[in-house]
């Protein structure tokens, strides 16, 4: 089953770290946001292969923005 | 009845409950309370890892595992045994909620284990695992006990989904209604969830041992000054940089504790574990998620944790690594107000020992809520590079020298506020200042962190809340 990731607050897209058709394991660094003045790593919570990556960097995204997905 | 009678009577159905509440105990150390019957419901005493605990369980066998006014009897005879004994008490769940057939008088049952739990709550811990449904009536049972334990098959809700469709048009099956996702990451209901039934059982024997026989401490036991006590290397370089405080939690216990609520407002943990020979529970800011900020869901999740720690008599350890409240329309209208003040009454109230250590930052009100020294904390410990502050130096900065730089000229005033963001950290900011007011009792050396918190809590006089643990 797909897994969406999504941000769990509002912040600015700092670093875009991974990229489509990675693969990762539970605990990689997907993206690192920029939020209440700190550097905040999104990271995959079950393994797969990142099918997409929804934001680049400089993007601000609200709560419940979606960031990517692993498949 | 034996036990081996017991069970060459009941058919290999894995949901008898004698087959059940037997790997709740110690092989061997099971004695049935209550005789095998059509009542529902089946009690028995015996032995967790050496420790005396009562168990009751739901007969899924008969008629679903609903409950009548005798099984609810038994349920609430057997909490009650286990606060007279003060030994913990496990429920195993799977129940379709009142037996209709009984009308009002099964409701009054129901109600009446309701009553029990209540009477026994914060004097005994009381451990609920859900293995089936637990609906209606049955919901609320686990609801009330102190921590909450659900099987892959668990399914909690208080109208199932024929009523919910009926009544809302929602279509929705038992597993998204009510399932280990539902309660484990949304609702909170759930503190932990099990990949099997098995694991689940387990979760409880360890939640039963940790809380019914606590130990004691033994802070000379602790090793301190070497590479591997050095507590401080997993935080990361870059003081702007968010990182998991699981493995520092992990590292400052003697053995791998148990989670409380790990999927439910995942920016604060709350852990039971043992720290140099004796339970101890653990809170600590996550900055992995939304930045360690509190907000109402993990200001009421560590509240909950507070208070069951302190009515149990179960030291507390504090992590902070804290950048303030979440702000926010939303977190106002979801009551950060009134949730967050669950947190400052939690710890201003609790008389058990805790200690506090700043490891990193704590801000503003956030600071104040985490176990603060003026909340009552036994000690306040401090990393030598943490920072205490109501803000950062930057922001701080930029609200009491707003003037001042707007009035410097503009190729004048990022070197302005660089010399005035330094001048900030000099006289306010860094732990220093803290130390010299007192909400500071000492910086201590990370190498030192687990013997000189066990110390602090050995120190202290053991004391307990009086008060029960409600599921706030």
């Amino acid at each position: 089953m797909a897994e969406e990731i999504r941000a769990e607050m509002v912040a600015n897209v700092w670093k875009v770290v991974a990229s489509e058709g990675d693969t990762v394991s539970d605990g990689d660094t997907l993206v690192i946001l920029e939020s209440m003045k700190m550097e905040i790593p999104v990271v995959a919570e079950s393994g797969g292969t990142l099918t997409q990556l929804a934001v680049k960097e400089g993007d601000v995204v609200q709560e419940g923005d979606l960031i990517a997905v692993i498949s | 009845m034996t036990v081996t009678q017991a069970i060459s009577e009941a058919s290999l159905d894995e949901r008898d409950p004698v087959v059940r509440l037997q790997t709740v105990f110690d092989t061997g150390t099971m004695r049935l309370l209550t005789t095998r019957d059509d009542v529902g419901v089946l009690t028995a005493a015996g032995l967790v890892d050496g420790t005396r605990v009562i168990a009751f369980a739901c007969d899924a066998t008969r008629m679903g595992g609903a409950l009548g006014a005798e099984g609810c009897r038994r349920i609430a005879d057997a909490i009650d045994t286990a606060v007279r004994e003060r030994v913990p008490v496990i429920g195993l769940w799977h129940s379709g909620g009142a037996r209709i057939g009984e009308g009002v008088a099964a409701l009054d049952g129901i109600g009446q284990i309701f009553a029990a739990m209540v009477r026994a709550s914060g004097r005994i811990p009381q451990i609920s695992v859900v293995l089936g449904p637990a609906a209606g009536g049955a919901a609320y049972g686990p609801a009330l006990t102190d921590i909450v334990v659900m099987g892959p098959a668990g399914r909690v809700f208080v109208t199932g989904p024929e009523v919910v469709r009926s009544v809302t048009g929602e279509q929705v099956d038992m597993e998204r209604l009510g399932g280990p996702d539902a309660h484990g990451r949304r609702s909170g209901v759930v503190h932990i969830v099990a990949d099997s039934d098995t694991a689940a059982i387990e979760q409880a024997r360890n939640l039963a041992r940790l809380l019914g026989d606590q130990g004691r401490f033994c802070p000379d036991d602790v090793t301190v000054d070497t590479p591997e006590s050095d507590l401080s290397t997993l935080l990361p370089a870059e003081s702007a940089r968010a990182y998991d405080v699981k493995p520092l939690i992990k590292r400052l216990l003697d053995e791998p504790g148990v989670e409380l609520h790990a999927k439910w407002a995942p920016n604060i943990v709350t852990t039971l574990g043992r720290l140099a020979g004796r339970t101890v529970g653990v809170i600590a800011n996550n900055p992995l998620r939304l930045g360690g900020c509190l907000d109402a869901a993990s200001a009421e999740k560590a509240a909950r944790f507070v208070r069951m720690c302190d009515s149990l008599g179960v030291p507390l350890v504090v992590l902070v690594d804290v950048p303030g409240y979440l702000p926010g329309v939303g977190q106002e209208w979801d009551g950060v107000v009134r949730r967050g003040a669950k947190l400052l009454h939690a710890f201003a109230e609790a008389v058990v020992p805790r200690v506090t250590l700043i490891t990193r930052k704590a801000y503003g009100g956030a600071y104040i809520a985490m176990n603060s020294r003026a909340l009552g904390a036994t000690a306040v410990f401090a990393w030598p590079t943490a920072e205490v502050a109501v803000m950062g130096a930057p922001a701080a900065v930029n609200i009491i020298h707003r003037r001042t730089l707007a009035a410097a000229p503009p190729e004048e005033r990022e070197e302005l506020r660089a010399r005035l963001i330094a001048e900030h950290e000099r006289t306010e900011g860094g732990v220093n200042r803290a130390l010299e007011i007192g909400v500071v009792d000492e910086i201590i050396k990370p190498t030192q962190t687990r013997r000189r918190i066990a110390e602090a809590l050995a120190a202290a006089p053991p004391a307990r809340g009086a008060h029960g643990n409600i599921p706030l």
